[in-house]
Order: C-alpha cells, then sequence, then structure tokens
C-alpha cells in the first residue's frame, strides 16, 4: 500500500530568523547609524559651502515677502488647475514608480536568501512599505517647496513671515498627503497586475493632465468662469490638494479644510490598504525589482549612465515585445538604416523628444536670427537642444557602442560604423529641423544659411557619436588629487561625460554666433567651411574611439 | 572533400598579457571541408587561439595567413568568408529573432533572397515559431542556436565556432553534429573548441590538445584524446 503524503504545516521561522539577523547585523547596524550621521555632515558642509547664498536668499524673501507682481492675478486666476496638475503629476510619477521600482522593494540578498523560506512576508514586507511611505512624505512636502517659492516669487506669500509660513505649511501638508495618497496606490498596483492597467489607463491620465494645463492657461491668459475653478478643486484628490494654496495665496476656495479632511482620509485610507497590499506582492515581482535594483546601484557606482537607463528600460517593458515594425531592405546599404530606424521605432518616446527638441532649435535659431545683437543665447540654446536631439537619435549607434560583440556578424569594420550610423539621425534632424529652419531661411531672405544648418546638422550628429563610442568609465579616471573645492577626478569624469558636447556644440556656437551676427556672406562661408572640417574632425575621433572599444 | 592548399594557416602563434602567456607558440592548418578541433580544460587557451584565428586579437608573435593573405579582421574577404558564432548573451535588445537574421543576411547582400534564406536558418535552428519573439524571451539553448542559425545566413568559407554546443541539450547536440558534417562537406572549413568530446570525434579530422596555452596532443581525435587520457 502506497503511504499516502502527510500534510505538514510549515514552520513559522520568522522570528528566529529575525532574531539571528538582528545578532548578525548589531555591529552593522551601528557602522550604518555612523555612516548615517556622516553623510548628514557632508551634506550640510556642501549646502552652506555651496548653496549657502541660496539660503540666506530664502531667509530674507520670507522675512520681507516681495510685494505682488504684475503676473500675481494671471497666477492666481491658473493657481486651481495649476496646483492641481502638479498634483496630479506628483501621484501618477510614484504609479509610474510603481510599474517598475515600487514602494516595496527588497535588496537583492534578502531577494535570494529569504524570499524561499518560511519566513512571515508581512513581517519582511511592510517595513519596507511602511519606510517608503515615510520616505515619500518626506519627499513630497519637500516638493511642496517649488510652488511655494513660485507664489512667494509672484507676491502670493502675504505680508508677512507668519502668512508665508502657513502658505509654504498648506503646500507642504498637501504634497506630503498626496505623497502618502500615491504611495499606497503604488502598492495596491505592485501587489496585483495593476502595471499592466496602469499602463492601459496611462493615456487616458496624461489627457486629464493635459486638460487640465490647458484650463490654467485659459484660466491665465484669459480668466475662466468660477465654476471651472470649483469643479477642478472638487474633482479629486489632486483638486483637494490644491485648495489649502489656493485659500491662502488669496484665490477663492472657502471650504479648504473640508477638503484637507477629504484629503488626509483618501491618503490614510490608500496607506491602509497599501500596507495590506504590501504583504502580497508576488516573489517574482521583488526579485526582478531587486535584480534591477542591484544593476542599477553596480552601474551609478560606476558611474554608467547608460547602464543605467538600460536596466530601467528593460524594467520597464521597453524591450519586451517589437510593437512597431519596418519592413527590412534588400539592398546591402540600407541594413544599418533600417536597424537604425527600427531602433528608433522600438523606443518611440526617444524620438519624439529628438524631434519636440529639434523644433526646440528651430524656434531658437529663428529668434537668433532674428535678434543678431543679441543672438548669444538663443544660438547656444539651439545648439545644446540640437545636439539633444542628436544624441536621442543615435540609439542603433549607442547599441554597438555598449557592445562591439553585437555587429560581429555584419560584413562592416567596426569603426565603419560611426559613418553608417550617422545616416539615420542625419537625415531625422534634416526632415525635421533643416527643412523648418531652410524654409525659414528662405522666407527671411537668409538663404545663405541653409548651409550652416545642414553642416551644424552634421557636427552635432557626429558629436553625439563620439560620446556613443567611448565605452565605459575607467578606473583610472577615479585617481586624482585632492583640491580646496573638490577632488580632481570629478573634473576628469565629468569631462569624459561631455567630450562629445562640448567639441560639438562649444566651436559651433562661436562659428554660428560669427555667421548671424555679421550678416555677411563671407562670415557664413568661412563658418561653414570650418564646421565641415570641425565635423570631419569629430568623425575621426568618433572611429578612433571605436577602433580604441573594439580592441579593449 | 579536404582540398590540399589550407585555407587558414598559424604559424607560430602565441599570445602573452604583459607577464602573462596565454598562449604558447602554435602552428595549424585548416584546409577547405576539413574540421579541426581544439580540446583541453577551462583557460588552456582555446578560445584566445580562436581569436586569433578569426583576426580579432593580434598576436604577440607569429603570424595568421587567410586564402594565402596576411589575416587582417577589417579586411574586407576576411569579413565576408570568416563566420564566427557570436556570444549567445550579446545581442540587440530591440530587435526580433528574425530581424536579426535579416539584419545578417541583408547586409551580405543577400537582396531578394534574404527572406528564403532566414526561413531556411530559422527552421534548421529550431527556432521558426520564435522568429517574431525578442531575444530576450529565449531559452540559453535557444540563443546559442539564433548564433548558429546567423552563421547560417550569411557566406562562410571559415566558420570558427567556439563552444558551440554549450547549452544545448543532447537532441540538439547530436543536431550540431550534423549540421557540422552538413557544412563540411559542403566544402567549408571548420575550426571549433569543444568539450564536448563525441562532438569532435564525430566531426573533427584531426584534433590539438591545449594545456595552460600550450600544445600537449595532435592527430587524430582518438589519438589527441589519447594524450590527455
Amino acid at each position: 500500500m502506497a503511504a499516502s503524503p502527510i500534510a505538514v504545516a510549515p514552520p513559522d521561522s520568522t522570528e528566529a530568523t529575525f532574531a539571528l539577523l538582528r545578532e548578525l547585523r548589531r555591529g552593522r547596524a551601528r557602522k550604518q547609524a555612523a555612516n548615517f550621521v556622516y553623510w548628514l555632515y557632508v551634506t550640510g558642509i556642501v549646502v552652506l559651502c555651496y548653496g549657502g547664498w541660496l539660503v540666506a536668499a530664502i531667509v530674507r524673501a520670507l522675512r520681507h515677502p516681495p510685494a505682488p507682481t504684475a503676473q500675481a492675478p494671471m497666477l492666481l486666476r491658473a493657481a486651481p488647475a495649476g496646483l492641481s496638475v502638479l498634483a496630479l503629476l506628483l501621484v501618477l510619477s510614484l504609479l509610474w514608480d510603481a510599474r517598475w521600482r515600487g514602494p516595496v522593494t527588497l535588496a537583492r540578498p534578502t531577494a535570494d536568501w529569504l524570499l524561499d523560506t518560511p519566513v512571515r512576508r508581512d513581517r519582511l514586507l511592510r517595513p519596507r512599505y511602511r519606510m517608503s511611505v515615510l520616505t515619500w512624505m518626506l519627499a513630497g512636502a519637500a516638493f511642496g517647496l517649488v510652488p511655494t517659492a513660485l507664489l512667494l516669487a509672484a507676491g502670493l506669500g502675504g505680508g508677512g513671515i507668519g502668512h508665508t509660513l502657513r502658505l509654504a505649511g498648506a503646500l507642504m501638508l498637501s504634497t506630503a498627503l498626496l505623497g502618502g495618497l500615491g504611495t499606497g496606490f503604488a502598492a495596491l498596483t505592485q501587489a496585483g497586475s495593476g502595471s499592466a492597467r496602469l499602463v492601459r489607463l496611462g493615456p487616458a491620465v496624461a489627457l486629464a493632465a493635459v486638460v487640465l494645463a490647458v484650463v490654467a492657461i485659459l484660466a491665465a491668459a484669459a480668466g475662466l468662469t468660477a465654476v471651472v475653478g470649483t469643479v477642478v478643486l472638487w474633482s479629486g484628490p489632486w483638486g483637494w490638494a490644491a485648495q489649502g494654496p489656493v485659500a491662502l495665496a488669496g484665490g477663492s476656495a472657502s471650504l479648504w479644510p473640508l477638503a484637507y479632511v477629504l484629503l488626509a482620509l483618501a491618503a490614510i485610507g490608500a496607506i491602509v490598504a497599501g500596507d495590506r497590499a504590501a504583504a502580497r506582492v508576488p516573489a517574482a515581482v521583488l526579485r526582478a525589482r531587486a535584480r534591477t535594483l542591484g544593476e542599477m546601484s553596480a552601474a551609478l557606482v560606476n558611474l554608467d549612465a547608460r547602464r543605467v537607463t538600460t536596466a530601467y528600460r528593460t524594467a520597464t517593458g521597453s524591450y519586451l515585445r517589437a510593437r512597431f515594425r519596418i519592413r527590412p531592405p534588400r539592398r546591402r546599404q540600407l541594413a544599418l538604416p533600417w536597424r537604425d530606424l527600427t531602433a528608433l521605432i522600438r523606443v518611440p518616446s526617444r524620438l519624439a523628444w529628438s524631434v519636440l527638441l529639434s523644433l526646440a532649435a528651430v524656434g531658437l535659431g529663428v529668434l537668433a536670427v532674428r535678434t543678431p545683437h543679441a543672438a548669444l543665447l538663443p544660438i547656444t540654446g539651439a545648439l545644446v537642444f540640437g545636439y539633444l536631439a542628436a544624441a536621442g537619435l543615435c540609439e542603433g549607434a549607442r547599441l554597438d557602442g555598449d557592445d562591439p560583440r553585437r555587429s560581429g556578424q555584419l560584413p562592416f569594420s567596426y569603426d565603419s560604423l560611426v559613418l553608417w550610423h550617422a545616416i539615420v539621425p542625419c537625415a531625422v534632424l534634416a526632415v525635421v529641423a533643416g527643412i523648418p529652419a531652410a524654409a525659414l531661411a528662405v522666407l527671411t531672405g537668409n538663404a545663405r544659411l541653409i548651409a550652416l544648418v545642414a553642416v551644424t546638422i552634421v557636427v552635432l550628429v557626429a558629436g553625439a557619436l563620439v560620446n556613443t563610442f567611448r565605452g565605459q568609465l575607467e578606473a583610472e579616471m577615479f585617481a586624482g588629487f585632492d583640491t580646496a573645492v573638490g577632488h580632481s577626478s570629478s573634473v576628469t569624469i565629468t569631462l569624459w561625460y561631455v567630450t562629445g558636447p562640448l567639441l560639438a556644440v562649444a566651436p559651433m556656437i562661436a562659428l554660428c554666433y560669427a555667421a548671424i551676427s555679421a550678416h555677411t556672406a563671407r562670415r557664413t562661408v568661412v563658418a561653414v567651411v570650418l564646421a565641415a572640417v570641425l565635423a570631419t574632425w569629430l568623425v575621426s575621433i568618433a572611429r578612433s574611439r571605436a577602433r580604441r572599444l573594439k580592441s579593449t | 572533400m579536404a582540398s590540399s592548399r589550407p585555407l587558414l594557416v598559424l604559424n607560430g602563434v602565441s599570445r602573452s598579457y604583459g607577464p602573462l602567456q596565454a598562449l604558447k607558440p602554435v602552428d595549424l592548418a585548416v584546409r577547405a571541408g576539413q574540421c579541426t578541433a581544439l580540446l583541453g580544460v577551462n583557460g588552456s587557451g582555446k578560445s584566445t587561439l580562436l581569436r586569433i584565428a578569426s583576426g580579432r586579437d593580434t598576436p604577440t608573435t607569429g603570424q595568421v595567413w587567410y586564402g594565402g593573405t596576411a589575416l587582417r579582421e577589417d579586411d574586407l574577404n576576411a569579413r565576408t568568408e570568416i563566420a564566427v558564432a557570436g556570444d549567445p548573451s550579446s545581442t540587440y535588445p530591440d530587435l526580433t529573432v528574425r530581424e536579426h537574421l535579416l539584419l545578417v543576411a541583408v547586409a551580405h547582400g543577400a537582396g531578394a533572397g534574404a527572406d528564403e534564406l532566414v526561413d531556411f536558418a530559422l527552421a534548421e535552428c529550431r527556432l521558426t515559431d520564435h522568429g517574431p519573439a525578442l531575444p530576450s524571451a529565449l531559452s540559453s539553448g535557444q540563443q546559442q542556436a539564433l548564433q548558429l542559425a546567423a552563421v547560417l545566413v550569411r557566406p562562410r568559407r571559415l566558420l570558427i565556432l567556439d563552444e558551440p554546443e554549450q547549452r544545448l541539450d543532447p537532441g540538439a547536440r547530436r543536431w550540431l553534429a550534423d549540421l557540422l558534417a552538413r557544412e563540411k562537406s559542403r566544402g567549408a572549413a571548420l575550426l571549433i573548441a569543444t568539450h564536448h568530446v563525441e562532438l569532435a570525434e564525430a566531426v573533427a579530422d584531426d584534433a590539438i590538445v591545449l594545456l595552460d596555452g600550450e600544445v600537449v596532443g595532435r592527430g587524430t581525435p582518438e589519438e589527441a584524446l589519447g594524450s590527455l587520457r
């Protein structure tokens, strides 16, 4: 007769395990406390040394709040919807955070060693959740200082320090409660399959934020009937959070204490529900997030921004499915351009940002041409935006720069990939920024600037490629010497990060400024020729970096 | 099928990293239609020798000849004819399995025949159902198969494979041996490093045994393995 399996209740090892961990970590806890105090001291010194002037300015502003400015009435009209948008974005950012990290996180060793044991999950996870609630409420309170500063600067802080502090307190209370509310919802999202639902709800919530922003702009520009403001302020927790600050800034929200009660009840409800949900977060989710955070921490310690981004994209599911496709080409010459276009459409947000930045660059370029006597600032802005757009479009190159083995099967030498990967960014920038800029140049009688725009695009892409093939931060860069303002390695590392933009943007500012401010054909020709030389030099640097990367 | 003139020749090739000599001078010749297996424990110098043979590393001493001329990795002929199976962990995160293969096929000039070639490679490597998937969704064995499929969609006179049997189940290992035998019979030269003795015995015409970067045995796989025992 076969023996029937005997059900054995799993032993509750929670107390024994935690007691052992406490015993093992006794020395470590003291060390951590000492570390915390040390970092508090360092932060205080840094704030005093580098931000002392800012602290002094804030104290002065608090003691003598500025009088209402001409924009104050406009700002006050926009405040209900504007503050509601900020509140909505704060909660949304916490929910977004729950998509890949979340309030309930474990360190990797804890995830690897304790999740498989009979240790009670609630005892393991709830303390983490509660710490997150506390952290985000404090961070939320700190975030409240941002709109406070804005309202104070507009002269809406009242006549004395007492009123100013009440306004600051109201805003900090609102944002702290929103922090608690968002963390509670985030835990609920993390525990269920809420992440997927959140992704589907994303566009609708984003639309709501856009609608509120439009309402704020309309209210500021033309003023809206009081009913609209009332509807916004009672439309949900975001509106409740805005009522106290609106009332204290001189706006109309007479029932703001009731709004605070509602907000506090919602926040407490969400925090309590989140506390219950925290114990139900699946082990697979905890393990995946612990792995992501481990990878990100390692990348951060190495100051490897690219690996941080890659870990984030992997965690948020950017590389989970191939959503959009482009039909592969049949011509060999189009293989890499096709590959680069595919890289762009697989993460459409990157393309969208690049397009927006390009258009901003065009706008600033137009401003520079229209005000040649004060063109330096708009030119600088245009080139910085243009560089960022070019860098965003070099994703295909970046994927090859991350790992030279990936292109091993391709019949192209590794350093020649620099040229192949320049095609798509140049083409996209030419379409998005070049054509509008050229049309405007022709319309305003500055047709000779077309050549300058074209060569600037090439320079910016070449600069982005210089950075793309820089490889990983090397340990020797951390070596250096102490100076009165810090360690010299910080300068070395910063220069290593900004070589591409520095070599591309700085000379182009001088060349574009010379061409635009002088308004002569000769200066333009000289600028175009020098920019072409610069582009060639940058490409040779990028190729040499690629060769070095391949050989290591 | 083996021709008399070697396709790949290594003359007195060695590799040092500072004071460490990873590979002591080695002579080697691989002919078309012939397979040479490199055997040895981990760290014995097999992968170093393969990197040098593929032109991806420069020897400290000695010379590598491919098709009668000194081998340079950036030489177009070498890039087109020498197929090196890549590291399974090294794929583009945003391209599907099928797109990886199409990229390689199109870049090597397959033109209108690219789709057909890719279909064949996917079927051959049992990846047909995984064509639309991203590499991150594949098992480690399937990722290894993807690297082998990439070799099949491109021109190849010399195949250099570093432990191609890794992560493959026993059935897939038998398929791999068949595949390599077919590559040999169509005239390709093969240089493989392997820990899988059965694979070496089934496919290789001769074998070299390395230990601490030094050749300690060579001959037919049986003879070479005898030096290990």
